[in-house]
Order: structure tokens, then sequence, then C-alpha cells
């Protein structure tokens, strides 16, 4: 018997054969832009220095809403736990600058219950003129639930903070450190400031036992509007993020891909990105983190690599030369 | 407590109070920490209507299992449980109250359940010293830690100086071990995490002033040493949650210094700090309402 072919089939036969071609077909990775810039210490040059590091990423930021996140951990202003106040409020002068119509600062941490006299400890009140009337505390604020776009850990849901949520740019503001933990504690880590002790409690400690390294990865998932300056100038080495030592590395690394961004800073602290549990499952396949596909601006990794030290049960993780 | 401080701290309690009788920890949405705190000060001090009126919106969100979340909306009962339970069980309801004991004395830190310890167990690990006694977590499912111990106990022993309840007291016991094996090496208390990677780590002075609270009673060299901790913090102390914490753990022991006096360089910001600044202005007038039923 004759088959008769519709219209429709005729269409549907091309037209699934191009689908499936297109999805069978690995797409190249456009390199992910990440800066290097020297940043020799905590002073007026920052400014500069950051405006002209925003420049490059060309963040159209004109009336929207940016949120800062730096890492505040503990209350002591003199070693180099937190995010320096004045790399933060760099990141606030030049994002309202151009043209946000709102810049806010957040954080919730993870240990202490107090942020405010925190944040008033570690310098940011006497830094940011009416920090109280920009800033959130992040474990306190009003919470949705959210599942991630991705899931790597067993937490079907998580609740967040609206203020995370609404931010039209979400700008993660960690330190650089080592972590006793996961290696490595930079822009994606930093994420873990966004999950309210509110509803986890004082440590996060649902965050522990789900995975950390699986949870970063969801919070990644759930932030898709994210930027990153990292605060290397001076980090934390050894035993962080809390009992390391300060470690002096002078620069500042920043971009849109947290992934790519994390990345470039392992290989200037000498550690192999590949070998953070973290960066390894947001990165799929880790093509994001293979060097070829990240397109450094500014220094190159060469000239800004500061071995941080590791301690014992991450010197697996050791690069060794350039 | 100076007069003016105990009137600023009731107006900023009572104008911060939600349409629906709760209130939120600056601004926004209610939530259930505040809101107790907010109505066991309010009832310390005399205002029966704004505390009614956040009991009624508590009473709202006691879920199935009997415990409480800490937000409406959450889906989850936790560690606020134990607060609600330190309310006078004729407030919030006999029934509802008893549920809620019965949600505290079924929970503990996941590294104490027997299912935790049998994996462990099979797979070759040593329990840890500090895992020998239950405490109990924020949110079950996950491990005890000194903050949610301590109120789990505050909450615990008020409900035993009710009436006899040998299981609850044996609870009580083995989470003020709990709370002695989680103590700092210099005295006092953190989140609980004593030592890390073979470092010290210090204490905190809100933790330490509510863990000696929760200490009540207990004589020891250890808590002795807690309590020159807790001294020592009291006079440099930067936060009102911290000073007030210390005041009430100091005040729990009799050993609160000759003239203490409410800091007023120190900010009250949230709904908890100007609520604990009234409930340690009870206490220092013999109403404390961590402990009197």
């Amino acid at each position: 018997m004759e088959r008769k072919w519709t219209r429709r089939q005729l269409l549907a036969g091309p037209a699934s054969a191009v689908l499936w071609n297109g999805c069978n077909r690995t797409r190249p990775i456009v390199p992910a832009p990440v800066s290097i810039v020297r940043a020799p210490a905590y002073d007026q040059r920052v400014y500069e220095t950051v405006r002209r590091l925003l420049a490059e990423h060309r963040l159209d930021v004109r009336g929207r809403r940016v949120l800062l996140k730096p890492n505040l951990v503990e209350f002591e202003p003199q070693s180099f736990i937190n995010t320096n106040p004045l790399l933060v409020h760099a990141a606030y002068e030049a994002f309202r600058a151009m043209g946000a119509a709102q810049v806010t600062i957040a954080e919730g941490p993870g240990h202490r219950r107090n942020t405010m006299d925190l944040a008033e400890a570690a310098g940011y009140c006497g830094m940011v003129k009416g920090f109280e009337d920009v800033f959130t505390d992040l474990n306190l604020d009003d919470v949705t639930r959210v599942r991630p776009a991705r899931q790597f850990s067993r937490l079907p849901k998580l609740y967040l903070p609206d203020t995370a949520l609404r931010a039209d740019l979400l700008v993660s503001m960690p330190k650089m450190k080592t972590h006793h933990w996961v290696g490595a504690t930079l822009s994606m880590k930093n994420l873990f400031g966004v999950v309210p002790g509110g509803i986890y409690g004082w440590p996060k400690n649902v965050l522990h036992w789900a995975g950390i390294n699986e949870c970063i990865a969801d919070l990644h998932a759930a932030f898709p509007r994210t930027f990153a300056i990292v605060d290397g100038i001076v980090g934390m080495e050894g035993n962080g993020p809390i009992q390391g030592v300060a470690k002096y590395a002078g620069v500042l690394v920043a971009g849109r891909d947290l992934r790519a961004v994390d990345a470039t800073c392992c290989r200037i602290m000498r550690i192999d990105p590949l070998q953070i549990g973290y960066l390894q499952l947001s990165a799929g396949a880790t093509a994001h983190l293979v060097e070829r596909n990240i397109r450094q601006i500014g220094e190159s990794i060469a000239s800004t690599a500061t071995p941080f030290r590791l301690i014992p049960e991450f010197q697996r993780a050791r690069l060794e030369e350039i | 407590m100076p007069v003016w401080l105990f009137g600023m701290s009731i107006e900023l309690l009572l104008s911060k109070q939600n349409r629906d009788g709760g209130w939120p920890y600056f601004r926004g949405g209610s939530w259930t920490e505040p809101t107790v705190y907010a109505v066991l000060a309010l009832l310390s001090t005399g205002h029966e209507g704004a505390a009614r009126r956040g009991i009624d919106w508590l009473a709202t969100l006691q879920r199935p299992d009997g415990g409480w979340p800490p937000q409406a909306g959450v889906e989850e009962s936790s560690w606020v449980t134990s607060l609600v339970a330190l309310l006078p069980p004729r407030r919030v309801g006999p029934a509802a109250h008893g549920r809620a004991i019965g949600w505290l004395a079924g929970v503990r830190g996941e590294e104490s359940t027997l299912l935790y310890r049998a994996r462990e167990w099979l797979l070759g690990n040593r329990r840890q010293p500090e895992e020998a006694f239950p405490g109990w977590p924020w949110v079950p499912g996950t491990a005890a830690w000194v903050a949610p111990t301590a109120f789990a106990i505050l909450a615990l022993e008020k409900e035993c100086r009710r009436g006899r309840a040998p299981a609850l007291q044996a609870r009580i016991d083995a989470g003020r071990r709990f709370l002695l094996l989680h103590m700092c090496h210099e005295g006092g208390w953190n989140h609980g995490s004593v030592r890390a990677l073979g470092y010290e780590s210090r204490p905190y002075p809100e933790t330490t002033g509510l863990a000696l609270a929760a200490l009540r009673g207990v004589r020891s060299p250890q808590v002795e040493l807690a309590l020159a901790a807790g001294r020592r913090f009291l006079s440099e102390c930067r936060s009102a949650d911290a000073f007030n914490w210390l005041r009430l753990g100091l005040i729990a022991h009799n050993a609160l210094p000759p003239g203490d006096e409410p800091l007023s360089k120190i900010e009250r910001r949230s709904v908890p700090e100007a609520s604990l600044d009234l409930v340690v202005g009870a206490a220092l007038h013999g109403n404390d309402v961590f402990w009197e039923n």
C-alpha cells in the first residue's frame, strides 16, 4: 500500500534531523574573560584600579540593582580573614558611578550572629558612609524557597534571601584564601554567605551534611547573574579560612564567570583547579576550567603566581612549575 | 537598668510589631525567634496586649510534628521550638506546649543517632570524644551545636521544674555534658568547634553567656574557667546581643560583677537585642524569664 505523507510529517522529519544534529554537536566554549590586575596595597589607588577593571568587562548596570557580597567571618580587624572594606567601598563607588539604580552590601556570616557588629569591627561602618542603610544581614532577610537550576547536592530546595534573589547583579567579593575542607575559598565558596542562618543555623551545617562541594555548585546554579572581584591583595594561606596566616599576593582578580575567576585564582595560588571539587562539579566536563578557555586580561598568571601554602590534605592539588 | 533605656526598648518593640502580631529581626516579615523574645520581654514588663497578639501569631505556626519553623512558609521545624517552649504553657496552650516539648525530646544531633553511629562503626571510624553525649542541632538531620543545645536545655529545665520528668532530666544532663565537652581550651564557648586541624578555636562572648545560662547550678572547675572568660568578655564587649547574653549567663551563676550597668554606647539594632535588654532588666529584679515559670 502506498504511504501518503502529510505536509506535517514531511516538515517534521528534516526539522527533527536538524534538531538532533544541533543537540549532538559539542558547542565550542567562548573563552571567559578574567582580569588580573596588580594592587600593591589597600590604598587610594584601589579605587581607580576597580573602576578600570569594571570598565574592561563592559558591565552595563545602568538602572540595575547591584549587590556586593563580601566575606565577613570574624571580629579581628587586624587579621586578614575578612574582605578588606576599602575594596568593597571602591566597588560600591564604582558601580554607583556606572549608573546602578541601587548598590547595596550584604552578607550572612557562618559562625557569628551579630553581623552588624562584625561589620563594624571589620571597619565597614567607618569606610562606607551610611553603611547601616545600605547593608542587609542575609542571615535574617526574608526568604523564598528555590530549586536551583541544576542540583548537585541532595538538597531538593533551598530557602534563599530575597535581597540576593532580587539583585540584577550579585557581585561576589571574597578574600583569596586556602580552605581546610575544600582546598580554596574564592568567589563560588563565598556564596555560602547567602544561605540564611536564620533558617539553617550558625554554622549552616545543612550544607556540610549535604556535601560542601555539591552545595557550592548548587548555589552557583541558583545565581546566574553574577560577577566576581577577588581580594587577593593580602590573602590567607595554610589552615584557612580562619586560622591560616596572611599571604601577600598583590592582585585583584575579576570576571563574570565565577568558575573561570576561581580557576584563575587557583593558578595564581599555585593550586590545580581541576583538583577542587566544586569547580569540577560546576564546570561539568571541566572545559570551563582549562586555561585556553579563559581569556586573561591584564597581568599573566605567570607574572603574578604566588604559591599559597597548603595543608597536607591538599598537597595533591599543588601545581608545580608554570 | 536606666529608665530611659528601659523605655526606649519597649517603644522600639511596640513600634516594630507587624500587623500579623509577630516581629521581624529588623524589618520585614515576622520570624519566630524575635517574636518569642519580644513576647517574653513584654510579658515581663506587663504589656499584655501586644504580647497576646504575638502569641496568637506564633500559635498559627506550629507544625504537625509539634515543632516550630523559623518563619512562616518554611516547611521544617527547627531549634526555635526551644524558644516557644520557654513561653508559659497557659499562654501558648497546654497541648501545643506539650507537643513542643515532645518534639524537643525526640531531636538530637545526627552524629549521636544510632543509624549514624552504626554507619561510622561499619566504616571503621572511631567515635570522637565530643560525640559521647547528645546535644541539639539547629535543624534536624544535622550535627548538634552549642547554641541550640543551650536553648533546648533552658526550655527543658523550665519544663522539669513544673513536674518530675526523668527522661527530660536525662536529656538535660547529657546536653550539659555536651556543652562541657565543647568548651574552648581557654574557657567559654564558640559555635561548637573546639579545635580545627590541631588549632585551638577561640570562644565567643555571646555563646559563652548562653552556655553559662544553660549550665545554671552546675559547679566545676570548667564552669569557673568559663565564668572568668565571661567576666573578661563583659568588660570588652562590643555587641548588645553578646553583652546581654553574658549578663544572663553570669546572673545564672550569681557572678555578675557589682556595679554592672547596661552600656549606653552599644547600639540596640534588632528586636532580639532590644528584647534582651528588658529580659535582663527583669532578671536583675528577680524575674528571669529563662528560669522562672
